[in-house]
């Protein structure tokens, strides 16, 4: 396959016209040497353009590009990855007749890696980390030596001892060839793929291994610039970035801390007296703790004092409060999270996950002095501290600034235009793609207005309106008596959904939504919300059909596939905003007006249709998927709103379908799903939707898969 | 909503855009790409169908016949249950002319529960009869599809293992309420080689889908009433044999018709065995059919003789079958533009010039079709009219053909 003058090995016989382009633009950012913003719907074969042209990429000039990292979202997504990425690598050695000299890596957290028989029963990713750290930390391992009593992690031991030197054979691994590989040769998987990140051309890891700077000082720090990055499903990178750089202190993480401070204490006391021959660390002790110790618990007293009132103020001004109030310097604060990590090691306290409370607020004073732009502190009535970070470019500008290309890719990220403001680099080539398709396989849809003309919207105004909820309730009735197998609802909050859902009992909308299918309902409980999901797959395999009631931005809004049966109809109830009574998040809007000149107002809107977006394209993932994607509020028909929904989307929504009346949306509904139940074989989508490479090189289909992009 | 709403005004229930759906059409557009795809299709599926295959001649087809309250939407007129029965007697009739050594039987399903409406039996008149009846009943309640295939399966697993067994649910709800794990039944129907398929009146359900895969069947979705009748109509034809069924030799009876009252015999009336059991005075008259082996009465053919258990046909019965296994030749698409005539363009079967860009020719006798003649041919004629009009080709298709 050629694009643009490189040969690129695809490993498929046939290529989706959107995915050509895909390389094509992504070249041409490499090329560039820049960074880039692509929106490509899902299903269409993202990862495997990425990989296929990223990697001939490399191979073709070793010297511009030399490593490819690779970074998504959940564990899931990154075995998808591996998965093509194993794909590709044997087609180039059934293609070129020799194994390529490459090295793919997946990497997770201990608890995804450990082999170890104890540590890898633990459940919770810190307990892990924390047997982990007691076995294998490098004074326990002294210890052992005297003392062989002392456990150890014999697999640790065994990379320590020989695994730093032998290289990985070429070939591709993920989490479970890695714990297999680590599981025969005896060493650790996890130090194993840490250090062979080095050697390997593609890491596949998640994004906190590149963005919190704690972990990527640790992970990433020898990285090379002529890295390609790669942000899949970055649709919510910039919140990402704001949650890796925030810390939240509560009235229980200070009394923790208080109790660390005097086990702490305890210990060094012990130390220094137990030891005394140890003259020259003694002196260090006191010259390094007593500081630390004074200023957590400075913080502490100066926490304590100011929280019978609620508070938003930046770094400098605190800080200037702290010095005024308890005589604190910034500079010794800036360390206390080194000192105290430097001050944990030389007393040999193994478990550092007792110390979590106290390492937290470490962090906190640590990232309130380093960092003096951008972020707000804030103190409810409540005790707690929410130190957040306001602005997403501080977390990712080091990114941006080291590689020397960055993709940031998803299936919606309109409006494009957005991203590179909120997280503040210059993108070389922006673009969206549209699917190509045999047949309209989407059927999105604006119901604005009831059966008796009320406008049905969950504005804060009518959100009580007894007329407004019937007619969400009729909307949901009647789509469940058509739509066959799974119905997923979204709402715009928890409350919102009770209230509606109490509504809906007290009007007898709930039974006869339940004479059609059964119901199931998302709560916060993520065990509960796991197990009403696995009943509703049940019930959707086995032709009794089912409603799944969730939130947006809640778990099953982000992680989890509808396709096919699972997802026939989306309804989308109400416009997703965020609760713009929240202090954190008012600072940001007031932050992001200041300093990006971006009003309030479009980034509200921007947020809800993305997450509106994500919500509705949850059903829709792939090219025979089919789906209905309903969007229930009057103010979606808006031309603000309507142009922010992603390209692929806008395409089908044509203007007869927008503004539609509950019994218009049935009848439409009706006729689409006769429609799509069609029989539908490959051959009708060869030359449409799926090219051979014949029909890709000729210059007909060039002209005509042009317009299935468009630049921003 | 509530049922009395639904009958109660027209205008709230249906809204149609006729005016949209027109104009679509005009474009080319949606209505127009999916029934070219269409019409396609079935143009194909007459190609795919090979011949000098076993085919499962000797039929058992049972129907499952949706009665659950979404059958009486309105969306096919009058209701999906009466436009449904309409369609069904036809295909009945046509179901008889075409597989005259088959039989039929219905079930039904509603408010969760399977009944059976007729037994599997070779006469038209009677399910016709009971068809009839159940316009007149209501739709009520829910569809249980795993009762219906059980139903099913003990109706069918004790037929003889050389026909074929077959079973067609018409379903117009999209839930199935079920009283345990159909997945096991679906199984249970695949493992006894019957052959599943289902219509489904107004989308598609994962779980029908399934189970045509599994049992080797096929899945259809109406789009309008004309479409229906196609999809019933693919059901007529008889399915290509698994390699399960065994073959056998089949012993037949071929009755002849008497009047009766021949002269000098002196015959009285007597009641034929199929309305024995009937009080009424039907069939109780001297013509009939007599079974050669016993001498039983029967007043129609095909029947499977009450007393000796002989199958009874006619000639033209066997004959009729015939084309199934003999189909004629499929005719070659060309494009309209590269086939030289003299004059216009015109179909050999109806006269019409083709105005169509594509035209069939017969291999045979070259003639050319249009696409309507075309489909006419293979789906009822079952003898191609060039060939027919040529003698020395008649010949040589006799020639072949023994």
């Amino acid at each position: 396959l050629n694009v643009d003058g490189l040969l690129v090995y695809f490993p498929y016989d046939y290529i989706y016209p959107e995915q050509f382009l895909y390389m094509q633009e992504l070249k041409r950012s490499l090329d560039a040497k820049g960074h880039c913003v692509l929106e490509m719907p899902s299903g269409t074969g993202k990862t495997v353009s990425l990989l296929s042209l990223i990697i001939s990429y490399m191979q073709a000039n070793p010297l511009h590009v030399t490593k490819m990292i690779y970074c998504s979202r959940t564990v899931p997504e990154l075995e998808k990855v591996v998965e093509e990425m194993r794909g590709l690598i044997e087609y180039y050695t059934q293609e070129t007749g020799e194994i390529p000299n490459f090295v793919g890596l997946a990497l997770s957290s201990r608890k995804n890696m450990c082999v170890h028989p104890q540590v890898s029963q633990e459940r919770d990713g810190k307990t892990v980390d924390g047997k982990c750290h007691q076995l294998t930390a490098s004074f326990v391992r002294n210890r052992h030596k005297s003392n062989p009593n002392i456990p150890v992690c014999e697999f640790y031991e065994e990379f320590d001892s020989n695994g730093r030197n032998i290289p990985l054979a070429p070939g591709v691994y993920g989490l479970d060839d890695l714990r297999e590989y680590g599981r025969k040769t005896g060493m650790c998987p996890y130090f194993l793929a840490r250090h062979a990140i080095n050697q390997a051309q593609v890491i596949v890891y998640s994004y906190y291994y590149l963005l919190d700077p704690k972990i990527a000082e640790l992970v990433s720090k020898e990285l090379p610039k002529q890295s390609v990055v790669v942000f899949d499903e970055a649709h919510n990178i910039d919140n990402v970035c704001v949650e890796s750089m925030s810390v939240k202190i509560t009235r229980k993480t200070i009394d923790r801390c208080n109790q660390n401070i005097e086990d702490l204490s305890k210990q060094i006391k012990r130390i220094s007296l137990n030891i005394p021959m140890l003259e020259r660390s003694h002196s260090f002790y006191s010259y390094a703790v007593y500081p630390i110790l004074l200023n957590l618990t400075h913080i502490h007293f100066c926490v304590v004092f100011k929280s019978d009132y609620v508070v938003s103020e930046s770094p400098p001004s605190f800080l200037k409060d702290c010095q005024a109030k308890v005589c604190i310097d910034r500079k010794p604060l800036r360390f206390c999270s080194e000192r105290l990590s430097s001050l944990l090691r030389t007393l040999e306290l193994a478990d550092i996950k007792d110390y979590s409370s106290l390492s937290l607020v470490a962090n906190f004073a640590t990232l309130i002095s380093t960092y003096t732009k951008g972020k707000s502190r804030s103190i409810m009535i409540e005790p707690i501290m929410n130190f957040s970070c306001l602005d997403a470019t501080i977390a990712v500008k080091p990114i941006f600034d080291r590689f020397q290309t960055v993709v940031v890719t998803s299936g919606t990220l309109s409006p494009l235009d957005m991203y590179p403001k909120i997280l503040d680099f210059q993108p070389v080539t922006m673009a969206t793609f549209t699917m190509t398709l045999a047949r309209p396989c989407i059927c999105p849809m604006i119901v604005s207005k009831g059966n008796d003309q009320v406008a049905i919207s969950s504005k804060f105004e009518t959100r009580e309106d007894i007329a407004v909820t019937r007619n969400y309730g009729n909307l949901l009735v009647e789509m469940v008596t058509i739509v066959p197998d799974g119905v997923v609802c979204f709402f715009t909050s928890y409350i919102y959904m009770e209230t509606i859902v109490a509504a809906w009992y007290e009007q007898g909308i709930i039974d006869q939504i339940q004479k059609h299918k059964l119901l199931f309902i998302e709560t916060q409980d993520a065990a509960e919300t796991s197990l009403a999901l696995l009943n509703y797959q049940k019930a959707c395999e086995n032709g009794r059909g089912a409603v799944l009631l969730s939130v947006a931005r809640g778990k099953v809004s982000e992680g989890i596939d509808f396709d096919h049966h699972y997802g026939r109809a989306v309804i989308m109830f109400g416009v997703p905003y965020v609760y713009t009574q929240s202090r954190i998040l008012k600072a940001r809007l007031e932050y992001l007006r200041d300093q990006y000149q971006i009003r309030e107002n479009d980034f509200l809107t921007f947020d809800a249709m993305r997450h509106a977006a994500q919500c509705v394209g949850r059903a829709l993932r792939g090219k025979t998927d089919y789906g209905i994607l309903i969007f229930a509020d009057k103010r979606f028909s808006r031309a603000d709103k309507r142009g922010k929904i992603p390209r692929w989307i806008q395409e089908h929504l044509t203007d007869n379908l927008c503004n539609l009346s509950i019994d218009e949306a049935v009848q439409v509904a009706k006729r689409f799903l006769r429609q799509m139940a069609q029989p539908f074989s490959q051959k009708d989508q060869l030359g449409l939707s799926l090219l051979t490479l014949e029909q890709l090189q000729s210059e007909e289909t060039q002209k005509k898969i042009e317009n299935k992009i468009q630049h921003v | 909503m509530a049922e009395e709403d639904d009958k109660g005004y027209r205008w709230e229930t249906e809204y149609e855009k006729t005016w949209e759906e027109l104009h679509e059409d005009e474009s080319g557009s949606l209505q127009a790409t999916v029934s070219d795809l269409l019409h396609r299709a079935k143009r194909k599926q007459f190609m795919e169908r090979v011949t000098n295959v076993r085919l499962g001649m000797m039929r058992h087809l049972l129907i499952v016949i949706d009665a659950s309250s979404a059958m009486s939407d309105q969306d096919l007129k009058p209701t999906r249950l009466v436009a449904t029965l309409k369609l069904l007697e036809m295909f009945v009739d046509e179901y008889f002319d075409q597989n005259p050594i088959s039989q039929i039987g219905f079930l039904m399903s509603r408010n969760k529960k399977a009944d059976k409406i007729t037994e599997l039996g070779g006469n038209p008149r009677r399910h016709i009869k009971a068809l009839q009846d159940l316009a007149t009943q209501a739709c009520q309640g829910e569809f249980s599809l795993q009762n219906s295939l059980e139903l099913a399966l003990s109706a069918l697993r004790n037929m003889p293992s050389h026909a074929s067994r077959e079973l067609l649910v018409i379903m117009g709800s999209l839930t199935t309420c079920d009283p345990g794990d159909v997945r096991e039944t679906i199984q249970a129907m695949a493992e006894a080689n019957i052959r599943c398929s289902v219509i489904g009146l107004s989308a598609e359900v994962r779980v029908c889908k399934r189970l045509c895969q599994l049992t080797g069947g096929i899945y259809n979705v109406i789009l309008d009433e004309p479409h229906y009748k196609d999809l019933l109509g693919q059901h007529m034809t008889p399915p290509p044999a698994s390699n399960s069924t065994e073959s056998s030799l089949i012993k037949m009876g071929f009755p002849h018709h008497s009047l009766g009252g021949e002269k000098g015999k002196g015959e009285k009336p007597s009641m034929c065995m199929c309305h024995l059991d009937s009080k009424s005075s039907q069939g109780f008259s001297t013509s009939g059919y007599f079974c050669p082996q016993c001498k039983s009465k029967y007043c129609e053919l095909p029947i499977e003789c009450k007393a000796c258990g002989l199958t009874l046909v006619s000639a033209p019965h066997l004959a009729r079958s015939y084309h199934h296994l003999f189909p004629p030749g499929s005719y070659k698409e060309f494009l309209s533009s590269d086939v030289v005539t003299d004059g216009p363009l015109c179909c050999y079967a109806c006269q019409v010039e083709i105005l169509d860009p594509h035209v069939y020719v017969c291999e045979k006798c070259e003639q050319n079709f249009c696409l309507d003649c075309d489909l006419f041919v293979h789906e009822t004629l079952h003898s191609c009219p060039g060939c027919a009009s040529f003698r020395n080709l008649q010949t040589i298709q006799a020639m072949s053909l023994s």
